[in-house]
């Protein structure tokens, strides 16, 4: 602790101990704990308390019965545990009596503050904290601490509750960890009584009738074999596993949600052999027994293992593909299998949940769905995959939703009636249906696929968030259709339904939505992205509207979009497919759009469409943009002179970008770390470095800079700082580095940057010599510069010292100044 | 028992992030997504795991209800949807969805940029996030599905704040967000229905204070300002760029027309034509006599408040600045602070530091800035004070009262005015504490007319102050409830009857003649069989399309037919319970009180 900190502790000390004085907010008591955390990691926490013994004081003050605040008391309770975390300073707090008179029966435990549950909460993350070796074991039994913890894990409050079941696991494994000659024997009787009477405790809760203590026990088991993995676990799991298997005999099963959350942190256990202990058997009954609701979850859980037997893996299979079963089978035209499962396994229980109720059935298909599309990424997942009948699935889903199903039977019928217009089913079939885009399907189902996606994207009934994920879905479909096997281009099926697509998406960048509009214009960026190069994408998308329509949705009210069709018609300009038709009105389309951009970027009341056309700038000067290759010069003076002024940092630190751009353009790139990165050929600088500079000096990049250099904003600040170290790195390396010189211009331009530091930036530097930007540059301590901006804007009211200062100069003002949220 | 369950996540006996968890009728709905801006790591957001321990968000949560666009309100959005992965639907109003936005994104850019803090969200996520967002209008009832509806009504705090009313069925919630009970400059004050929820759940920051009036802290405010520019001196107030800038704004416009002041006052460059739109676009949600004069004269286009631009701040003489960020920790108004604070003439209303006394500031650089600027804190914020919290309660008329967005102290006092005066249940949880109100929801059953003319026919006329005993098979399809005659049951359904006959033998031995031992026996159990055993209620159960109703016969005690009984020497609990087809078949009591 520094010595600043030292002196203003016994001032704060008092200040907390103080009832009359309330804390400025809830965050500088977590704060300060912190910081506490931080000095006893790095060194003796006994040291620290004998340098500073108004610490202890203060926990000894804590104890007087007086109106203190809750939040004090909490957090002298969390203070002492992180002190007698060391077992040094643990004996020391010992010594006083201190740590009984906190934690045991006497303290706060057994009076009035004890109903707060911040009081609660500090007494178990005091314990928390504490137990880190054997004599606080000693301390926990002596003070009957653990039956305490085993009453908070009914707490009303979540987070005490929840905390207690933590330390519960944490003060068994603390136990089995042993002393220092060694770990206990692996029989259950051996082990340390605190262990036993945890065990027993658990042993009690799981024969118990009452649902929360089960789940208690089960929450516990669940946490201690998700995170200690020692052979005693095995031991425990088999003293236990009767139990838990018992539970599955009770009608209905018992937190079936902890059960599952029990079973699968079992078999993931690394410290467990899975076949001795009977879990696959356990597993393969909790599938059966548990409602189609409760068993996806654990389903999913099992396909996700590494090694699970083959039988255990189908049904649980069978358990996630049910629910899509049964809708295939009530929506069947005719009679026969639906593929997906055999009609005899389809069980009935599935279908039983799916019709009578809305939210049942929509529940359990969102459920399915979500499930199914986390497997279908992993290479564990089952083998063969049905992905013909799930795309069938799907679609079916997506008709009954959007009303274009028709199905025969009466229980398809119901179906339909309860799906219509669910967008919580559409949400998640769409994506679902994206998922599936990763595989193939037969091409009459890739059709129907492609027909219910336009169906949506047609549909005026569909919302916006629906629309945006058919986009989604249509892309990732759109991108899976090439044929051939290496080639990216759009097949003539695919092709053919862009055709019915863009009058689609025309129609949509018209919506009244902006979600919508916006949606469909990252969608047309999307596509032109990865099909601009292709004639028939480029033949389609000019034989529309849709670029007109983008063009037009650079003027949208909303700045979103705005910011959206700048993207796109970044994109669409670069791939040459935003020529407008010649007319009088439009004499040289691309012209125009530059003009638009520089015009939004000098105007735009919002920031994101500036930003997004610095952006589309930066990309065409690296791509070497035709209306840039013109006049490289002229384009980057004028953009970098109109971000130069822009109000929003992340547009001037954009303009950073650009200026790296053309640097790298002009000087040549950096040299690559990597040996086997293909370097592109550029024009490496023959003439002299000065020569070279002169066009960067041409389009004002210096002033840019150095104005950057000074921005009151850190990231600009910092950009800029390291494209002025890239270019000393420049000079170093160049062969024409000349000796430093001072010149009355070299003397004017650093007063000139002395004030801007300043802050004074209203004179500009006017024309650089490139000599004089070299001898500026020597001259500045970058690297120094560049270390003070590494430092976070706010690290100086981070500090330790400010946060006492902060808390002290609360002390006598609060009453004064209501909380006041704005 | 059908309950309702509250869990505050945040803002559960503090003023720090507000999220609460709400189950309703078997809906859950999360209300807010706040952060706390005095954390920089995970501690800024509630944390989401206790939602549900299994199973996604999206599947658990019906929906998330925003209140209004300040981060303590709304600043986890972007992380909740974009980063932990809800992707449900998100109801906030017109205003709201408009510049919620906006302040997410200075947020971000702070936080990320000039923090340099990692795993925050990023532009997109903002854009995703409020793409998810469905916007309502005031006293619209929005269905977010067939069961859940919800309503919006004003609250006055900020441009957009909304109370909402969440209810299933019968069973209702008002959430207040943040409110205020009195018309200011520029909003009304909230009004919400006598909508006598079973739960009102109001935001208490003012718990134990009666706030002087709004006149008196107006005129302090104007008096110092005045003041300040006499002396020649300039004054900075630090705002956040949408909220109570804007009454402040309308404050000093009036005054300096009043007292032709001719000293120039300036509000950050940008941010007055986007307050302004935004003004312009939600005129309704302004108060009346804004809306009233907005064709004449447009109260927010201002004669005296200019754009400021950064080199004004070194201009000689008086001037007024408002400069955003409100807590001077970086932008323009920490700028123009670094410059001003010096000058013992000038005076600012500022964050943290400043306001907590300190005069020597170390600024980034190591550089010490001190101030001998004059140093004000005024207090603006529009949340109703105990008494006007006192009034919304008397308003609503709520079965019971929930207090959040407080401090636990102030709330206590406020929680024993409530039940004392109000005679209504009142509570405070802590955050992570749950409270459990039982309701009793009434369930409408419709009534066959066959049912009730047989009814009828005895002779028992409706009577509408005494409840009684309707008999029949109650039906339940598409989660409607419907009372018919047994006979309709089975004819509607398609049914045969069927005939359990239970029986067991029992040998006697009694040394009597067989018919008066008969007779010994059925007296017996005619005494002392218990009522139920006669009326044992069938279990019928409906499943999709067929239903299966049970053949209950209409029973007064012992109506069963005893001379079969005897003959039969059996138990015949029951006759003409349909069979049952396994545990689906959920079991319904054929007697319902019927109020007359």
């Amino acid at each position: 602790m520094d010595p600043e900190c030292s002196q203003l502790l016994p001032a704060l000390c008092a200040v907390l101990a103080d009832p009359r004085q309330p804390m400025a907010d809830d965050t500088c008591l977590e704060k300060l704990l912190d910081w506490f955390k931080t000095i006893t990691e790095a060194g003796s926490s006994l040291l620290l308390l004998q340098e500073n013994p108004c610490l202890v004081e203060l926990l000894c003050h804590v104890l007087k019965p007086q109106d203190l605040s809750s939040r004090v008391l909490s957090f002298s309770l969390r203070l002492t545990g992180v002190f007698a975390a060391q077992e040094d300073c643990f004996q020391y707090l010992q010594q006083g009596e201190l740590l009984p008179r906190l934690f045991g029966e006497a303290g706060p435990l057994g009076g009035a503050a004890w109903t707060a549950p911040t009081v609660r909460s500090g007494w178990i993350q005091g314990l928390r904290s504490l137990a880190q070796h054997p004599s606080a074991l000693h301390f926990l039994a002596d003070c009957g601490a653990v039956d305490t913890i085993f009453s908070l894990q009914g707490d009303s409050s979540l987070f005490v509750a929840s905390a207690a079941g933590q330390l519960l696991v944490h003060i068994l494994s603390l136990s089995m960890r042993g002393p220092a000659e060694g770990p206990p024997g692996l029989q259950a009787d051996d082990w340390p009584a605190c262990a036993q009477k945890i065990v027993g405790h658990i042993e009690e809760s799981l024969r118990s009738t009452a649902a929360p203590q089960i789940t208690q026990a089960l929450n516990v088991l669940t946490t201690t074999f998700g995170h200690c993995h020692d052979p005693w676990t095995q031991v425990l799991w088999v003293q236990l596993h009767p139990l838990v298997a018992a539970l599955l005999e009770k009608d209905p099963v018992p937190a079936a949600h902890s059960l599952v959350d029990l079973l699968l942190s079992v078999a993931r256990s690394p410290g467990l052999s899975s076949s001795s202990c009977g879990l696959w058997e356990t597993l393969a009954q909790t599938l059966s027994h548990l409602s189609p609701t409760q068993a996806g979850l654990l389903a999913l859980g099992i396909l996700k293992l590494q090694d699970c037997p083959q039988a255990l893996r189908a049904q649980a299979f069978a358990v996630l593909l049910q629910p899509l079963a049964c809708v295939l089978k009530a929506t069947a035209q005719g009679p026969g299998p639906s593929g997906l499962l055999d009609s005899t396994s389809a069980d009935s229980v599935t279908a039983d949940i799916l019709l009578p109720s809305k939210a049942a059935c929509v529940g359990l298909l969102c459920r399915t769905l979500a499930h199914l599309e986390l497997l279908l990424p992993l290479p564990q997942r089952p083998c063969p995959w049905p992905q013909a009948p799930l795309l069938g699935a799907a679609v079916t889903l997506l008709q009954l939703c959007g009303g274009s199903g028709s199905p025969a039977s009466d229980e398809g019928r119901q179906l339909c009636t309860l799906l219509l217009g669910c967008v919580r089913v559409q949400r998640a079939a769409l994506d679902f249906l994206g998922t599936l885009s990763q595989e193939t399907g037969p091409p009459e189902l890739v059709t129907q696929v492609f027909a219910v996606l336009l169906e949506y994207l047609r549909s005026p009934d569909s919302s916006p968030t629906v629309l945006k994920k058919a986009f989604q879905a249509t892309f990732r479909w759109l991108l899976s259709s090439p044929r051939t096997p290496g080639c990216s281009d759009l097949d003539s099926h695919a092709l053919l339904f862009l055709r019915e697509l863009l009058p689609v998406l025309q129609k949509r960048l018209c919506s009244p939505c902006w979600e919508v509009r916006d949606s469909g214009l990252e969608f047309l960026t999307q596509m032109t992205r990865r099909w601009g190069g292709q004639a028939g994408f480029r033949h389609a998308l000019l034989a529309s509207e849709v670029p007109r329509l983008t063009e037009q949705l650079l003027r949208d009210p909303e700045s979103y979009v705005r910011a959206s069709a700048v993207t796109a018609m970044g994109q669409l300009s670069s791939q040459g497919l935003c020529v407008p038709p010649a007319s009088p009105e439009h004499p040289g389309g691309q012209q125009s759009l530059l003009g638009e951009l520089l015009h939004i970027l000098s105007t735009d009341s919002e920031g994101f469409p500036r930003r997004a056309v610095m952006q589309v700038f930066t990309q065409w000067l690296r791509d070497s943009h035709a209306d840039v290759v013109g006049d490289t010069e002229q384009f980057v003076a004028g953009v970098l002179q109109v971000a130069g002024q822009d109000l929003d940092w992340e547009v001037r630190a954009q303009g950073l970008e650009l200026a790296l751009v053309f640097l790298e353009q002009t000087l040549g790139p950096p040299r690559s770390h990597c040996p086997y990165a293909v370097t592109p050929p550029v024009a490496a600088p023959a003439s002299p470095l000065t020569q070279a500079l002169q066009p960067l000096c041409r389009v004002r990049l210096f002033e840019f800079a150095f104005r950057a250099l000074f921005d009151c904003d850190r990231p600009v600040a910092q950009k800029s700082c390291d494209l002025l170290l890239l270019l000393r790195a420049k000079m170093a390396s160049s062969s024409s580095l000349q000796e430093p010189r001072s010149s009355p211009d070299v003397a004017s331009v650093e007063a000139a940057l002395q004030r801007w530091r300043a802050g004074d930036q209203a004179q500009p530097l006017g024309d650089l010599e490139p000599e004089v930007v070299l001898a500026v540059l020597r001259s500045m301590d970058l690297e120094g510069l560049r270390g003070a901006l590494a430092e976070s804007s706010d690290h100086v009211e981070k500090s330790p010292q400010s946060l006492l200062q902060d808390m002290l100069a609360t002390v006598g003002i609060l009453g004064e100044n209501e909380a006041d949220c704005y | 028992m059908p309950e309702i369950r509250v869990t505050p996540l945040g803002a559960g006996q503090d003023v720090g992030r507000s999220c609460i968890l709400v189950s309703i009728a078997g809906k859950n709905v999360m209300l807010d997504c706040g952060m706390h801006m005095g954390f920089n790591d995970d501690r800024r957001f509630p944390d989401f795991s206790y939602i549900t321990r299994s199973g996604r968000l999206t599947d658990f949560l019906d929906c998330v209800i925003i209140s209004h666009f300040h981060l303590d309100h709304c600043g986890a959005l972007p992380y909740f949807s974009e980063m932990v992965g809800y992707d449900g639907p998100i109801y906030m109003t017109h205003p709201t969805q408009a510049i919620c936005p906006i302040l997410l994104e200075d947020y971000r850019k702070i936080a990320v940029d000039k923090k340099g803090e990692a795993n925050f969200f990023t532009s997109q996520m903002i854009k995703d996030c409020m793409k998810k967002v469905v916007a309502v209008h005031l006293h619209q009832t929005v269905q977010v599905d067939d069961e859940l509806e919800i309503k919006a009504y004003y609250a006055g705090h900020v441009l957009g704040a909304a109370m909402f009313q969440i209810k299933v069925g019968s069973e209702s919630v008002v959430y207040t967000g943040d409110y205020n009970m009195t018309p200011d400059r520029h909003l009304g004050a909230a009004w919400i229905d006598r909508c006598r929820p079973n739960l009102l759940i109001t935001e208490s920051t003012y718990a134990t204070t009666i706030r002087d009036s709004k006149r008196c802290r107006e005129r302090d405010f104007l008096k110092k300002v005045h003041e300040a520019v006499e002396r020649g001196g300039k004054v900075l107030i630090p705002v956040f760029a949408l909220g109570r800038a804007q009454e402040l704004c309308i404050l000093l416009e009036t005054f300096w027309e009043r007292m032709n002041l001719k000293a120039p006052i300036y509000f950050s460059t940008g941010l007055t034509e986007k307050a302004n739109h935004y003004y312009k676009l939600f005129i309704t949600w302004t108060n009346q006599k804004i809306r009233k004069t907005f064709v004449q004269r447009n109260m927010f286009e201002f004669k005296h408040i200019k754009a400021f631009d950064r080199a004004f701040a070194d201009n000689p003489g008086p001037m007024v600045v408002f400069a955003t960020p409100g807590m001077l920790h970086a932008g323009q108004s920490l700028q123009i602070f670094r410059k001003w604070a010096g000058n013992e003439k000038n005076m600012g209303t500022v964050g943290h530091k400043i306001l907590s006394g300190q005069r020597k500031l170390e600024m980034e650089g190591r550089q010490v800035l001190e101030v001998k600027m004059q140093v004000e804190y005024m207090s603006f914020s529009a949340h109703a004070d105990a008494k006007g919290i006192m009034q919304l309660v008397g308003q609503v008329e709520p079965e019971g009262v929930l207090l959040v967005h407080g401090e636990a102290k102030k709330m206590e006092f406020l929680k024993q005015k409530i039940e004392q005066e109000l005679r209504v249940s009142c509570y405070m949880p802590a955050n992570g504490e749950t409270v459990t109100l039982p309701t009793s929801p009434s369930i409408p059953v419709g009534i066959s007319l066959g049912l009730l003319k047989r009814e009828m026919a005895q002779g028992l006329l409706p009577d509408a102050k005494k409840p009684r005993l309707l008999h029949g098979t109650l039906i339940m399809k598409d989660s409607n409830f419907r009372l018919v005659s047994s006979e309709q049951a089975l004819k509607e359904l398609g049914l045969a009857e069927h005939q359990l006959r239970f029986t067991c033998r029992v040998h006697l031995h009694d040394p009597r003649k067989e018919q008066e031992t008969a007779l010994r026996v059925y007296s017996h159990l005619k005494r002392w069989a218990p009522r139920s055993f006669w009326l044992g209620l069938g279990r019928s159960g409906a499943r999709g399309g067929s239903h299966c109703a049970s053949r209950q016969r209409p029973q007064g005690p012992l109506r069963a037919a005893p001379s079969r009984w005897v003959r039969d020497c059996g138990v015949h609990p029951h006759p003409g319970c349909c069979p049952l087809r396994g545990p689906r078949h959920q079991g319904a009591a054929g007697v319902l009180d019927l109020p007359g």
